[in-house]
This record gives C-alpha cells, structure tokens and sequence, in this order.
C-alpha cells in the first residue's frame, strides 16, 4: 500500500467521526480511596502473616551476602548473591541472543514454502511448548552436559589461554571452572526460549497482510527479497512488543536453571537460605532483587517500543 | 510434589546405560583426577554437613574430608555445590568425579552408584512443635493419623517415616529450611533430618521447638559415591577411608562439626 495513502486515511475518517476522548493523566478522588484501601489491605496481610508465622523476623545476616567487607584486602568485595546474580545477567543476555538466532530461524521455518521445513518447525515449537519446562531442562542438560559440551573440550582450551584471556573469560562467563556447566546450562535455556521466539516470529510474519507478497511478487522480487525487504521491516517492527515481554520473561525463567546447578541468582539464594535460616528474608530479598531488573528491562524495552511506534 | 525427584530419576536411567558404558571405557576415576590435578565433588548444602560462611565461602565437616582426601592424593580440591535432586544424575553425567555430601549408603542409590566404604555414621533425629504436639518421648508417639511430619526430599526420611509412623502424613520440602519453617509454623507437627540439625533448631527457637528424644535413630552410614564399574577407584578410596579412620582424622572432624558449635560464629545463622 502506498505510504502517503495510509497516513491520509485515519485522518479522512477522523473527520466523520467525534475523537475518542484522550486518557485521562490524573488520578480523581475516588481513585485515591481505593489506593488507599488497597494499600491498607496490603498492610493488614503483611501483619496477619506475620503474626501467623511464628517467625523472628531478622534481616541482618542478609546484606553481607551481597557485598562484604574482605580483612585482607580492605575492600568491599562481592559475595555470593551479587555473584549469582552477574550469572543471571550473563544467562539473560547470552540467553537472549541466542534465543533471538534459533528462534529467528525457526520462525522463518514455520513459515517457509517447504513442507518439510515447516513440519520440523512445527514439532519444535509443539514438542517445547508443551512440555513443563523442569522436564526439558533436565533431559536437555544431562544429555548436553555430558555428550556434547565436553566435545567441545571448553576446558582444554581455556587452560591453554593467557591470564588476560582468562580474565575477559571470567567476566563474560563467570568463574572459568564452571564454563562448561555454565554453557550447558544456557543453551538448555536458549533452545527453550526459542520455541517462544519462533512463534512471535512466525506471528509477526503472518500477521502481513497477504496482499504485500502478491503485490511484491508481481513487481518480479524473487521470494527471499520480499521477505527481506517487504515483510521482515514491518513484521520486526510488529514483534518488539511481545519480544520486550519474552526477555522479561527470560529473566525469570532463568531461575530454572538453578535446577541443574547453575550458580546463578536462585541457585546461591537456596544456600544462603538453608546455611543461614533466613528463608522469608533470603526469598523475599531476592524477589526484590528480580523484580528490579525486570522492571528496568520493561522501562528500557518501552523506550524502544516508543522508538519503533515512532518511526512507522 | 514428588516430579522433580522422579524426573532426576529418569533422566539419570536413561542416561545411566550409557554413560556407564563410556566412564568404564575410560581410565578409573582417580587417575583422571591424579592427572587432572583436581579433585572435584559434588555436595549440597546441609548444615553442619556443607554450609555457606560469612564470606560466601564453603565450610562444614564434607568439606574438610574432601580437602583431605584431595590433599592426600596431592592434587586440589573443588568442591560443586549440586542441588541435592540432581546430584546422582551429575555424577553419572560426569560433572564431578565423587560425591563427598554426606550420602548415606541405601540399596536403591547402589544400583545406581557405588559406594565407598562409610567414613561417618549418623542418626535422625526429630525436632517437634511445641505447641500442636507437647509431651512426646519416642517416634511412635507422632504415628497418628492427625499429625504431619516433614522431611526433605530426595533423602532416605521419607522412607523411614514410612516405616515408622505409617499412620501419619509425611510431607517433603526441596530443603531443610523449608521443612523446619512449616513446623515453626504450626502448619506440622514434626520435622526430622540427619542429627544435629533438629537439635540447633530446637536451640535457636526454644519456645516453639523442642526436641522429644536426644538420641539418634535410624542409624546410617555415609560413603564416597563414585560411578559404578571402577574397581581401582573404589579401591583406593577404600583404604583412604580406613587410613583416615585409624589415624582418627574422620573422628576428630565429626567432633568437631557435629558435638560442638564453635564454628556457628563463621556462619551466618540468626
């Protein structure tokens, strides 16, 4: 369809038609008491559970998991929460690239021409789908983790790396030691947030209206070229929205991982939980901790999703 | 509730055969740790067992044997923290070459692994609401059909509970905080776990937590567990075991870890 025809028509009815009235900014009275309410339920639960709970309530050995005051070195230094959660971050961001890729593929897969590719797409996406995620992760894992992975004689090659090499290593991964549990780990987590991917993928594409490749293919684009420059633009643009809310998603779905004993956020809260016996404090502390991120994440994908609403 | 642990268990009989027939191909586990120069061993976190201390770091009575048998074969020690549902399937998978995690010796775990010798006993013991369920003296007393008793999952309570107090409800939590919590709660009337955890519980909460017997029951044994069909490893962590017992290395560490709490003030504990 032609650009300038598209951006006249919304106007052209607007003028038939009154405007929807424009959302309102500010809350009124009314708003205010029920906030009020709600807030004061909130408080009354909190104050029940903890009269219920024949719990004594002591915060005070949580923070020094975080961060602590090393003797010898006179110096703050990270403690185990804070290392569990760079892995998470690590997990996310690797977690999400790699899922973009294979879930990209995929996609594409579920809405190619070959039934062939489609029917291995489809078995994918069903066969991830539809099977809880503990499951997968545990089949997945035991199986990467001991016959694949070690192919890849991760270890041997980082011993034969130079301590600077070695540094960089431990920042992207984590602790050196663990790399080949940590990567086993993350592609368990990739190939799951894929199938997830690939369905945000293939809805973006389908959601083009049909018309756009015939009128493409009839302009002589061979079928790749339409999908690259015709459907992929506008399908992309179309899939920010869900995808933002899939690595949100990702972010928690990260703590499954804990499961196999990546030493990721969930992972390192469970130990200081039991050697501590801080187990609401421990848990809610790091609840707190995940929300924020995923808050951030949201706020920063809606910037992005502003970015992309304004440019179409 | 009990998926998790039945998966674990799939995935490690589906694995096992195989992976079985790859670790006895290759060299017995001891030498891959003599040439590796790392002695690596799964373990969970089970106070006094493996706990985390106030610098993030490990301590407990596995650790110092793993330490030591490290030291003994001249090669270094890393300990890997495992979740306990998983641990077996790891050691199949490969991930570490033993368990040192305080495991204790069972017929279902031997068709999966084997066993060293054990290098420490231990008992249950059981730690009671003081206020649902007063007044008891012996495990019979909590077999009833009103009471809840809890353990953790994936080890051998559940069964022995079974056993013991067949009319009660057993329930299973992922760790022991979570099992204590609900008794603490009032939500059951009893939590039992290897000595002496229930005891430092009855400790820390004396007016909601009391302790109906001292001694320990259900005696077990635990071993080194280490993949199966590897004569020349089992054998010599055998006679390290005997030698670390007659030298009274395992005594004095037991002690050490089990009789006294001098080394509460290393842990975090409120």
């Amino acid at each position: 369809m032609d650009r300038e025809a598209a951006r006249r028509l919304p106007a052209a009815r607007a003028m038939t038609r009154p405007p929807p009235p424009a959302p309102r900014k500010r809350l009124g009275k009314l708003d205010w008491i029920l906030l009020v309410l709600a807030c004061a339920a909130a408080a009354w639960f909190a104050w029940r559970v903890s009269q219920l709970n024949n719990y004594r309530w002591n915060w005070a050995p949580v923070p020094q998991f975080f961060l602590r005051w090393d003797e010898t070195s006179q110096s703050w230094v990270a403690n185990v929460l804070l290392h569990g959660l760079f892995n998470t971050i690590r997990l996310t961001i690797f977690g999400m690239v790699l899922a973009t890729a294979i879930g990209f593929g995929i996609g594409l897969m579920r809405t190619a021409r070959d039934p062939f590719l489609r029917l291995v797409g489809r078995s994918y996406v069903e066969l991830m789908r539809n099977t809880p995620p503990l499951v997968i992760i545990f089949v997945l894992y035991f199986f990467l983790s001991s016959q694949i992975v070690p192919q890849l004689g991760l270890e041997a090659r980082i011993a034969a790396l130079s301590p600077e090499a070695r540094a960089t290593l431990q920042f992207l991964f984590g602790d050196p030691r663990l790399i080949e549990n940590f990567v086993a780990g993350l592609l368990c987590l990739a190939l799951f947030e894929a199938a997830y991917i690939a369905e945000i993928v293939r809805a973006g594409i389908e959601s083009i209206p049909r018309g756009q490749w015939e009128a493409a293919a009839s302009m002589g684009l061979p079928r790749r070229h339409v999908l690259a420059r015709v459907i992929l633009p506008q399908a992309i643009a179309r899939t920010v929205p869900p995808m933002c809310n899939q690595f949100v998603s990702l972010v928690k779905d990260s703590s499954i991982v804990s499961l196999v004993s990546i030493q990721e956020l969930t992972f390192m809260a469970t130990d200081v939980a039991v050697s501590t016996t801080r187990i609401y404090e421990v848990w809610i502390t790091v609840a707190v901790v995940y929300f924020a991120v995923c808050f951030m994440l949201s706020l920063a994908f809606g910037r992005l999703e502003r970015s992309y609403a304004a440019r179409r | 509730m009990q998926r998790r642990t039945f998966i674990a268990a799939a995935a490690a009989t589906l694995g096992a055969p195989a992976l079985a027939r790859a670790q006895a191909s290759g060299a017995p586990a001891i030498e891959q740790v003599r040439q590796r120069g790392v002695l690596r061993a799964g373990l969970s976190t089970f106070v006094p067992w493996a706990m985390r201390d106030r610098q993030g770091g490990l301590i407990g009575f596995e650790l110092d044997v793993g330490n030591r048998l490290a030291q003994d074969l001249g090669v270094r020690y890393e300990p890997q923290p495992t979740q306990w549902d998983g641990i077996i399937p790891a050691l199949l998978a490969g991930r570490f070459d033993f368990i040192i995690g305080g495991m204790s010796i069972t017929a279902p775990r031997l068709e999966q692994v084997d066993f060293s010798e054990h290098y420490s006993t231990s008992g249950l013991l059981m730690v009671a609401n003081s206020r649902i369920a007063p007044n008891h003296t012996k495990v019979a007393d909590f077999d009833r059909p009103d009471y809840t008793l809890t353990c953790r999952r994936g080890t051998t309570v559940a069964g022995v509970l079974g056993r013991l107090a067949p009319k009660a409800t057993v329930r299973q939590f992922d760790d022991d905080a979570q099992a204590e919590q609900e008794v603490l709660n009032g939500r059951a009337h009893a939590w039992v776990a290897s000595a002496p955890r229930p005891m430092f519980s009855a400790l820390n909460h004396p007016t909601a937590m009391y302790v109906p017997f001292k001694e320990p029951f259900e005696p077990q044994r635990e071993g080194i567990a280490l993949r199966k069909n590897d004569p020349t490893t089992l054998a010599a962590l055998n006679e390290w075991v005997r030698a670390r017992h007659a030298d009274g290395f395992l005594k004095a560490r037991r002690a050490y870890w089990f009789e006294t709490r001098e080394w509460a003030s290393q842990v975090a504990q409120g």
